[in-house]
């Protein structure tokens, strides 16, 4: 096993607290993208046995626009968990621009797990580009917790037959915050599943923007693949925009696509207000019961939990007045 | 003895259509009062306007429960003053559990009162004795609340949901209706084991049916948004033979 990240725990956790480290979990440090090869490489066969955190940390010191780039590259059959947070420790407007690039051989199995948590200026744009050989699975999670500009281009590219990918996110979004999906699923070889579960609460003046294509070659048949948008408004004034896209050359497939946007339901709130569950409250519990679905996707129990808390306080306002969110994260 | 609410004068819209025309009704402690009528007579409009739903305009009249003006008060401060409304429809609400919703309403009321949350386990003793009242599975519990609830589980779950409450006054809306005669039987024992000397209950039905196993007290027959007869439980095995007509006569 190759890992390339710096572990560099006494240094970072002055200023970054972990208190509660989840189990079973391997933390690395990226400091201001400190790091020149960033990654994780796996042999063939080999399993990683705990998950790898990655907790990427912008702070004062380096307040420039940064790009930077990490490698995940897993040989056949290798296995691995991942979970990639990033977060902001001043109020600088930062600058990042991210590119994850994820190289799956035959077989290969990659868990990954993304928390976005930053603060309200900052701007982070992050590209997924993965590509899959055959009975390669991938199951990609996007959690976008908090942030001002957070953008997520994900390209998934299934090149090898019996390949499966499962592309999931929920975002959070309030104030004047914006947050942007691209989703390009490319089915280029016959018998590969997909599926994009996206899920996105508004509030305040926010804006999001949901771009899912699914992309079928002529020669894919048997192709699965699945997509869904659906938005919450919490205000009148937020705004989410979705455009699914199918682009089908072959004539053997099972595709769908749905997007919805509404707000909460009216009935609902006052059913739990009639036995006593304060307004402000029941309509936490509704956007709960929205996100819910998304959160369940996360596979590890303890980072599950950990989301539904994170989401809760998110929800709640507790995290939006925080100039630093090293309180809360991870 | 005090009235638990008084009804004074009650005129209610909707959309601007008057549906309550004048309702008048007093009820005490220990009490249990039917009110009957053919469809579109107001009985949920009633309901409704009594639990604080939106979109209904009071525009003239006086509640007062258990002391206090009910028409100022928000859904949630009617249900902590000691008012549940026993849904003709309960809702369903994917996503959230049944624990998660009935623990949530209960904490709440004990905040209202200065007591402290219940711990997981005295939730889930009350929880179990409360089920056991209207015969419902603990399994219920983890499911979203009403999500694939027949009709007879849903109004269980309302019975269920009056108990863990202990509601001073309970307004139970057509409560027998999509029920077959067994889970009639189980809700009427619940709301029946429910009653205390403290507590009364209006059941608010279009049949007879209901009131062989809830015995009231005192029947009314609304009609056209006004009670135009009150009597005792006889009246309501008159309407049941005679139907509405002789009493609409004349109005």
């Amino acid at each position: 096993m190759e890992n390339n990240y710096i572990y560099i725990p006494d240094k970072s956790q002055e200023e970054f607290r972990c208190r509660v480290p989840l189990k079973d979990t391997d933390q690395v440090f990226v400091v201001d993208g400190q790091g020149e090869k960033m990654g994780l490489s796996l042999g063939r066969g080999e399993i990683l046995p705990r998950m790898l955190q990655v907790i990427q940390v912008r702070s004062s010191r380096a307040a420039e626009d940064l790009s930077y780039s990490s490698d995940y590259v897993l040989g056949e059959g290798a296995q691995a968990k991942v979970l990639l947070c990033s977060h902001t420790l001043s109020m600088e407007d930062f600058v990042t621009h991210e590119n994850v690039n994820v190289k799956l051989a035959q077989g290969a199995v990659l868990d990954m797990v993304v928390m976005q948590n930053e603060h309200n200026k900052s701007r982070h744009s992050t590209s997924f580009k993965v590509e899959m050989e055959a009975g390669a699975v991938l199951n990609l999670n996007v959690i976008t917790l908090h942030g001002g500009e957070i953008s997520n281009d994900i390209d998934v590219a299934l090149n090898g037959k019996g390949g499966e990918c499962n592309v999931n996110g929920l975002y959070l979004a309030d104030g004047k915050q914006r947050v942007s999906t691209r989703v390009n699923i490319w089915h280029n070889v016959p018998e590969c599943h997909s599926s994009q579960l996206f899920k996105g609460i508004l509030d305040g003046e926010s804006v999001t923007r949901f771009s899912g294509r699914i992309y079928v070659a002529k020669d894919a048949q048997k192709t699965e693949a699945y997509q869904a948008n659906n938005n919450l408004l919490a205000s009148r004034t937020a705004k989410a925009y979705t455009q699914p896209h199918l682009e089908i050359y072959a004539d053997d497939v099972k595709c769908s696509h749905g997007a919805t946007v509404g707000s909460l339901n009216e009935d609902e709130l006052f059913y739990m207000r009639s036995r006593g569950i304060e307004k402000s409250e029941a309509k936490l519990l509704q956007q709960q019961a929205f996100a819910y679905a998304v959160l369940e996707k996360v596979a590890n129990e303890s980072l599950r939990e950990r989301l539904h808390s994170l989401m809760e306080s998110r929800l709640r306002g507790e995290f939006s007045e925080c100039s630093n969110c090293s309180k809360h994260c991870c | 003895m005090e009235n638990l609410i008084e009804i004074k004068n009650l005129h209610a819209n909707i959309n601007g259509r008057e549906i309550l025309k004048g309702i008048d009704l007093v009820v005490k402690p220990g009490e249990v009062h039917a009110i009957m009528g053919p469809n579109g007579s107001g009985k949920s409009t009633l309901s409704a306007v009594l639990a604080g739903k939106e979109h209904y305009e009071v525009t003239e009249g006086t509640v007062t429960f258990m002391g206090q003006n009910l028409l100022e008060m928000s859904p949630e401060e009617r249900s902590w003053a000691g008012l549940f409304l026993g849904f003709q429809y309960p809702i369903e609400i994917p996503g959230v559990t049944n624990v998660n919703f009935m623990k949530t309403a209960v904490n709440e009321h004990r905040r209202q009162k200065g007591l402290a949350p219940l711990t997981a386990a005295e939730y889930l003793k009350l929880m179990r004795e409360k089920l056991a009242i209207v015969e419902m599975d603990p399994a219920f519990s983890s499911r979203g609340v009403n999500v694939g609830f027949s009709g007879g589980e849903k109004k269980r779950n309302e019975i269920f949901q009056m108990a863990m409450l202990d509601p001073k006054l309970a307004i139970l809306d057509e409560t027998d209706s999509g029920l077959d005669v067994d889970a009639l039987r189980i809700v009427a024992t619940g709301v029946n084991k429910l009653k205390k000397a403290d507590n009364a209950t209006i059941v608010i039905t279009h049949y007879q049916r209901l009131l062989d196993y809830i015995v009231p007290d005192i029947v009314h027959v609304l009609y056209k948004g006004r009670i135009i007869k009150t009597a005792g439980k006889e009246l309501a095995l008159e309407v049941e033979t005679r139907g509405y007509d002789w009493l609409i006569k004349g109005e």
